[in-house]
């Protein structure tokens, strides 16, 4: 059997400050448009358009990739415990204010269901 | 059946990026004369003033091919049709020199795109082509770029598209991930990209709607250690240079001006990784292409083809006249390893990226519809099981499987 020896690239051929290419560029771009859809807790807080070097563009490419990762993740968890993702904590704070009276309006409804079918089975 | 054949459980494709054929493999006609490499004294190219340009084996790894190649369809056109626009053009592949003389108007340096790599310099795509299987010709899809070409391989078409542009399929025509996940019974697929930093090239369609079919390059050497390959996995190189988790990450997609070796071992990387399950490598058939020629010379007229239910206005393409998607892009370097393949072997067969897709979906699930008109009428490199196979067409056509294939030191 042949061993065929397989030389390495050099140090030098490392280039993160390589302006990047047309392919890189359309990457970013695709990932953009990606980005446009997602909910703002996963979105890259990036600006794309001010992306010249190839290091700049796999650090946005990166954030925006798990970025639309977690947002799946987060979705599928939530599809198996039958609840909405998780909310970071900012938001959180802010969506329980939202929520609140919503939430008590709920209850009232609820409670005033209760005693107008407890009422109507007496009555029977 | 031939035993090869019955073995097979997992067709791999690695896509390399921006290469020719005659540009990497070129040298190896003086090694078998049966590959359609270079004859430097029957191919020349004129350059700006008419003067005959001939093939030099002076490639460099890098910071030679600057700026990238024009390879957008304009670009192409006048690399495989020199120029002529008329009426019953022929394609006679006299335009690389010209095409590269407009980007900088540098005589001298335009010269470099008729340059290709001796066999020396690429030990490992030159040794796999020599041991396994290469393809005479294999075409790129479209004479365009990346994008559009990538398209061919996951859909069997580019619905439409001839340049870099967000691709939105239309849903009718389904990835060949898709039609794996969603046969009955289920099959499997994975995408592997390099890592999250470089990501992958199929953005808006899967990586938005299909996360689970991703994985990245540490789960494919993970997933083969382990026996895990799914039926049909596509990998990804590296498209840039980056901080990765475990350092610094020199891009091995060979893209201009990116570094040729770094790809070299990426290649060896995947082929042993394979190799070194004895499981799997009696199992697996590994497919490596590049998704089109990068700008750079080849000296086979691509021929035409069955069109596509797409066309690309006289605006998209760039050249003012509308495609039908009737003609292929440049010839890619090809080639197919298993060790059920006999050493040496050369297909003179015609293929493009499509034959990806309607290989994969006749081998794994037979009949299906619908596909575009490209991929129905592109042929298929590895024969589907249970069938009557023509030896002819059989590549794994070996009885016994071969116990002097070669390793690379990686």
């Amino acid at each position: 059997m042949v061993l065929v020896r397989v030389p390495k690239p050099p140090k030098s051929a490392y280039d993160p400050n390589r302006p990047m290419s047309s392919l890189l560029r359309s990457q970013v771009d695709h990932l953009q448009e990606a980005e446009a859809k997602l909910p703002l807790q996963y979105c890259s807080r990036l600006y794309a358009k001010a992306i010249r070097t190839e290091a700049e563009a796999a650090r946005y490419i990166r954030e925006v990739t798990e970025g639309i990762h977690r947002a799946h993740e987060d979705a599928a968890r939530s599809r198996k415990v039958g609840k909405a993702p998780a909310r970071r904590r900012v938001i959180e704070i802010a969506a329980v204010a939202d929520e609140r009276p919503h939430a008590r309006a709920r209850k009232r409804r609820a409670a005033k269901g209760k005693k107008t079918s407890a009422k109507k089975k007496r009555k029977k | 059946m031939p035993a090869g054949l019955d073995k097979l459980r997992h067709i791999v494709v690695l896509m390399m990026e921006n290469r020719s054929f005659d540009h990497m493999l070129g040298s190896l006609k003086a090694v078998n004369p049966k590959i359609d490499g270079i004859d430097a004294n029957a191919f020349t190219n004129p350059d700006n003033s008419g003067n005959p340009v001939k093939p030099l084996p002076n490639a460099q790894f890098q910071a030679q091919l600057q700026p990238d190649p024009d390879h957008h369809f304009p670009a192409v056109d006048l690399q495989i049709f020199g120029g002529n626009t008329g009426a019953g053009r022929q394609p006679n592949m006299q335009g690389f020199v010209k095409s590269y003389f407009n980007q900088q108007r540098d005589a001298k340096h335009s010269q470099m795109i008729m340059y290709y790599f001796p066999q020396a310099k690429l030990p490992v795509l030159t040794t796999l082509a020599l041991e396994f299987a290469v393809f005479n010709r294999w075409f790129a899809s479209i004479p365009g770029p990346t994008i559009c070409n990538r398209a061919f391989a996951h859909y069997g078409t580019s619905f439409g598209r001839v340049d870099l542009n967000p691709i939105y399929p239309p849903g009718t025509i389904k990835s060949i991930y898709s039609r794996m996940i969603n046969a009955n019974p289920k099959r499997t697929a994975k995408v592997y990209y390099y890592d999250t930093t470089s990501s992958t090239m199929e953005v808006a369609n899967l990586l938005q709607n299909q996360p689970e079919l991703f994985g990245t390059y540490g789960q494919f050497l993970s997933d083969c250690k382990h026996g895990d390959l799914p039926d049909y996995s596509f990998i990804e190189p590296n498209y840039s240079d980056h901080q990765g988790d475990s350092g610094e990450e020199v891009a091995n997609d060979q893209h201009p001006d990116h570094n040729v070796q770094a790809g070299e071992v990426f290649m060896a990387s995947i082929y042993q990784a394979i190799k070194n399950n004895p499981q799997l490598w009696e199992t697996t058939a590994l497919l490596i292409t590049y998704d089109e020629h990068g700008g750079i010379f080849d000296h086979v007229p691509p021929p035409s083809c069955p069109k596509d239910i797409f066309t690309a206005d006289g605006n998209a393409t760039g050249t003012g006249v509308p495609f039908q998607f009737d003609r292929f892009g440049v010839r890619v370097p090809t080639i197919l390893v298993s060790p059920w393949i006999r050493k040496g072997t050369v297909d003179d067969r015609v293929f493009d990226h499509a034959s990806i897709p309607a290989t994969v979906t006749k081998f794994f699930l037979g009949d299906w519809s619908p596909r575009s008109p490209r991929e129905t009428s592109a042929d298929i490199f590895i024969e589907p099981q249970g069938a009557a196979v023509d030896p002819a067409r059989n590549v794994l056509s070996l009885d016994t499987m071969r116990t002097d294939c070669p390793d690379f030191d990686v």
